[in-house]
């Protein structure tokens, strides 16, 4: 239904700098299907969508709707956007208007339908969206989610063949999140085709038939959401799953700043909830393998993961140089590496020079 | 914080009671030369003002034909320079004042020509010479001098002749100055009108007179807005530079008045019950002079409209090229909303009148109403902007998104949020537009500021005209604003009981 071929949009900032969200897209929305589209934030997901019905001017590319290229100048886009309904992340429920008004002005304006019919079928949408009640209230009156859901169904009145979700939950409280979420996957069951950009990881997860991952401008890894979630071909897939939270620190020698290094670990550990007690265990660890095993025969690398999805913590002291394997050559009774064996669940080293601990 | 407001206080009250001024002791005074050392209200650019200029010592109050008695009688000046002529058939003992000396600046009063139209001029003087010669004028002269104050019949006296067809028509400017120059039942009489008919019919023109300030007729001459200038006019050096004098037609000069010396107040006159009475049968009944200010209401009402339409049309243009997203649309119309914002109104009015529409034949309703178009449109336009820059970008991207086009989008659903915001900051902006048509005088337009400015030359009574004028602009305001309510309410978005 939707053909996008190496589509590219470039930004200009004010000051004149070229910023390339967008570097080269090719992905296909069949009728029917349910397409997310996720990725670290800044990576232009939303941008593509809003590429689909063109409220952003790609730089170049092709985007085709059941053949018709809509970038060509000589296609009226507006034809084309009355197939395509849009969910924004602001709702933008037009303010000077009553809900059900919000509900008939562009199918009576557009569609030529009779105030009689729209109204009727704006009512009935609204009793499905659970919002019968509130047809004649103003937008203003409505709490968030009942605007997202009256947003929705104002897209559905123009009986579009896909509508675009931006965000849709993302301005929310999160009390009103799965009231919303219920609405689309409600759609969702009924067959709507739908192409939805979220953070609700485990609702793309339910409701998706396709997700794309996008990353750098690209369609970073494409899949079923089994694929997706279960089994991540590359790192960067499966950090943005697991909600993998980094930091990073390259000691020269061995006389490096241990009590610079513990306030980065106690920041880090801070910013994640993990506690004073996480804490102390790695700044342990760590102050017993770069003080008593890391032979420091160049700069060490150590790399600290955390991920929010498994509460698993990972660190990896990474020696640049290395010639023989690190623990191998550490005697077994080393007081060092029967300490770091008691506080974590396992020391390996997966290549030569590169040992993890976990926790 | 308190220290500073007593401060300020204290300065107001010195410096408004150093405006007051002192009694003086007037006896002395029988000539110009006496004049030292006191305050003389004198009409802005006449005669007067130039020679009382010259003489060092005097403190020269330059005013309008009108305050000029007002500002003696409320002690404002200790003399004021009129038309000796004109203080004899003024009641000066009923407002407490008298002539203190006559014959200042004896003078000639002369017809005023453009330097290149001397045919017309001498066709002037030679009408002049032949009823000087015939007795004509001594005749006609003193039947205007004998009537009085009240003559019923002095409109009579003017000789009125029809216009025949072909003839060119003489434009004249004059300044209305009683008694050469009046409004008597909202029609224009006096000694100067009446000459200058005959001459006309004489002479085979038409004609048609334009009032305009005093010190706007030379100007107005050079431009080409008018061609005579017949408006009791001394020839002066400084004058003849620019304007080519006829033979002197009147003989006259100033007097000086100040308050008689039994020092009876204004206040201590009639009670206020009285005086009220007497101005409102001064400034409006007698000579029907309310018709003047009647149809001096409608030029102010109808500039007020096509104004307001003008500038909203300017408006809209100038607002849609400054949001143009191409810079060299924006920046030229950010520069003239800019430069018609940073000129003051009466110069913008002033400009288009004397130098841009200068020669060509477009009245001065026109002109006002050009002006005011182009100056408030560009305050609307900004007013406009910020309406339009007020509704979110989401609400556009949401009518696109639906389907609508960018004008129906525009038209639907941008433009209703937006009047909904801008109307009620126009409101102040259209109610200062009603109220600034009021400089429409300076180019020859009698709207309704003007038309008390007539009255009160003629009465020389400040009180009742200007409270009237207050009132009735008040009124307009109101209405206006009213109106504006109402629409407003009738964009507020309401709920539906469904």
């Amino acid at each position: 239904m939707i053909k996008v071929r190496h589509l590219k949009k470039v930004f200009r900032t004010p000051g004149g700098d070229e910023l390339t969200v967008l570097r080269d897209i090719n992905c296909d929305i069949e009728k029917g299907e349910v397409v997310s589209i996720i990725g670290p934030s800044g990576t232009g997901k939303s941008t593509l969508l809003r590429c689909l019905n063109r409220l952003e001017e790609p730089t170049s590319g092709v985007i085709e709707v059941d053949g018709t290229d809509i970038l060509d100048r000589r296609t009226d886009i507006s034809l084309i956007r009355r197939r395509m309904g849009m969910v924004f992340q602001n709702f933008n429920l037009f303010e000077h208007l009553t809900i059900l008004d919000n509900l008939t002005l562009c199918p009576m304006t557009l569609l030529g339908k009779s105030r009689e019919e729209a109204e009727k079928r704006g009512m009935e949408l609204l009793g499905m969206v659970g919002l019968h009640d509130k047809a004649g209230c103003l937008p203003g009156e409505l709490s968030g989610g009942q605007k997202q859901r009256a947003a929705i169904a104002r897209c559905l009145a123009m009986e579009p063949e896909i509508i675009l979700f931006d965000e849709p939950t993302s301005a929310l409280d999160p009390t009103m999140v799965s009231e919303v979420l219920a609405v689309i996957r409600h759609l969702a069951n009924q067959g709507m085709t739908m192409c939805i950009v979220s953070h609700e990881m485990q609702f793309v997860r339910d409701v998706s038939t396709r997700i794309l991952f996008l990353n750098e401008g690209i369609v970073y890894e494409e899949g079923t959401p089994e694929q997706i979630f279960e089994n991540p071909q590359k790192p960067v897939t499966r950090a943005f799953i697991n909600r993998i939270r980094t930091v990073e620190s390259i000691l020269e020698n061995r006389h490096f700043d241990l009590y610079g290094l513990f306030g980065k670990i106690h920041t880090f550990c801070g910013k994640y909830g993990l506690g004073t007690k996480v804490s102390d265990k790695v700044e342990h660890i760590t102050e017993e393998m770069l003080c008593g095993i890391m032979p420091f025969c160049g700069p060490v690398k150590l790399t600290i993961e955390y991920s929010e999805k498994t509460s698993g913590l990972t660190l990896t002291f990474r020696q640049e140089n290395a010639t023989t394997t690190i623990l191998d050559n550490t005697d077994e009774d080393s007081l060092s590496l029967m300490m770091v064996r008691g506080m974590s669940t396992s020391v390996t080293e997966p290549e030569t020079g590169t040992v993890c601990v976990e926790i | 914080m308190r220290r500073w407001c007593f401060i300020m206080i204290a300065a107001m009250l010195w410096l408004v009671s150093c405006t007051g001024r002192k009694a003086h002791d007037l006896s002395g005074v029988n000539g110009v030369e006496d004049l030292k050392g006191y305050s003389v209200a004198v009409a802005m650019g006449s005669s007067y003002d130039l020679m009382l200029s010259e003489i060092a010592g005097v403190d020269v109050i330059r005013l309008g034909v009108g305050e000029l008695l007002v500002a003696v009688e409320k002690g404002r000046a200790d003399f004021c320079i009129i038309d000796q002529f004109q203080a004899r058939m003024l009641n000066l003992e009923s407002r407490g004042l008298e002539i203190k000396f006559n014959n200042i600046l004896k003078g000639t009063a002369c017809a005023g020509f453009r330097k290149e139209d001397s045919l017309l001029c001498s066709q002037f003087n030679a009408y002049l010479g032949g009823i000087r010669n015939s007795g004509v004028y001594d005749r006609w002269l003193d039947e205007w001098k004998s009537a009085s104050d009240s003559m019923a019949d002095a409109s009579l006296l003017v000789h009125r002749h029809e216009k025949q067809p072909g003839s060119r028509a003489l434009h004249v400017g004059i300044t209305i100055t009683y008694p050469y120059l009046f409004l008597k039942e909202n029609n224009l009489t006096g000694i100067e009108v009446d000459m200058f008919n005959r001459f006309c019919e004489a002479a085979g023109y038409a004609v048609d007179y334009e009032i305009y300030d005093f010190s706007a007729l030379i100007p107005a001459l050079n431009s080409g807005k008018i061609d005579v200038i017949l408006s009791h006019m001394r020839r002066t050096e400084e004058r003849a530079k620019q304007v080519l004098f006829s033979d002197a037609y009147i003989e006259g000069g100033g007097a000086a008045v100040c308050r008689s010396g039994d020092g009876m107040s204004s206040g201590e006159r009639a009670g206020i019950r009285e005086r009220l009475k007497d101005s409102f049968n001064n400034n409006l009944i007698v000579e029907q002079r309310w018709k003047l200010m009647a149809d001096g209401l409608w030029v102010t009402v109808r500039i007020s409209v096509l104004s307001i339409l003008a500038a909203v049309m300017a408006g809209v243009l100038l607002c849609r090229l400054r949001m143009s997203r191409r810079r060299m649309v924006s920046l030229p119309a950010g520069i003239v909303i800019d430069l018609l914002r940073g000129i003051p109104l009466l110069v913008i009015l002033m400009l288009m009148f004397y130098v841009i529409f200068a020669s060509s034949r477009i009245t001065g309703t026109w002109v006002a109403v050009m002006s005011f178009g182009l100056y408030y449109g560009a305050y609307f336009s900004e007013v406009f902007r910020t309406g339009m820059e007020s509704v979110e970008r989401g609400q556009w991207e949401a009518g696109l998104a639906l389907g609508l086009g960018k004008f129906q989008t525009f038209r639907k659903v941008v433009l209703p949020q937006a009047l909904n915001r801008i109307i009620p900051v126009l409101k102040g902006e259209v109610i200062a537009l009603i109220k600034m048509t009021s400089v429409v005088g300076y180019v020859a337009v009698v709207d309704l500021t003007k038309a008390s400015d007539i009255i009160r030359a003629r009465t020389l009574d400040a009180f009742f005209p200007l409270i009237l004028v207050s009132v009735i602009y008040i009124l307009l305001s109101w209405l206006t604003g009213l109106g504006l309510k109402v629409l407003e309410r009738q964009l507020t978005p309401k709920r539906r009981d469904l």
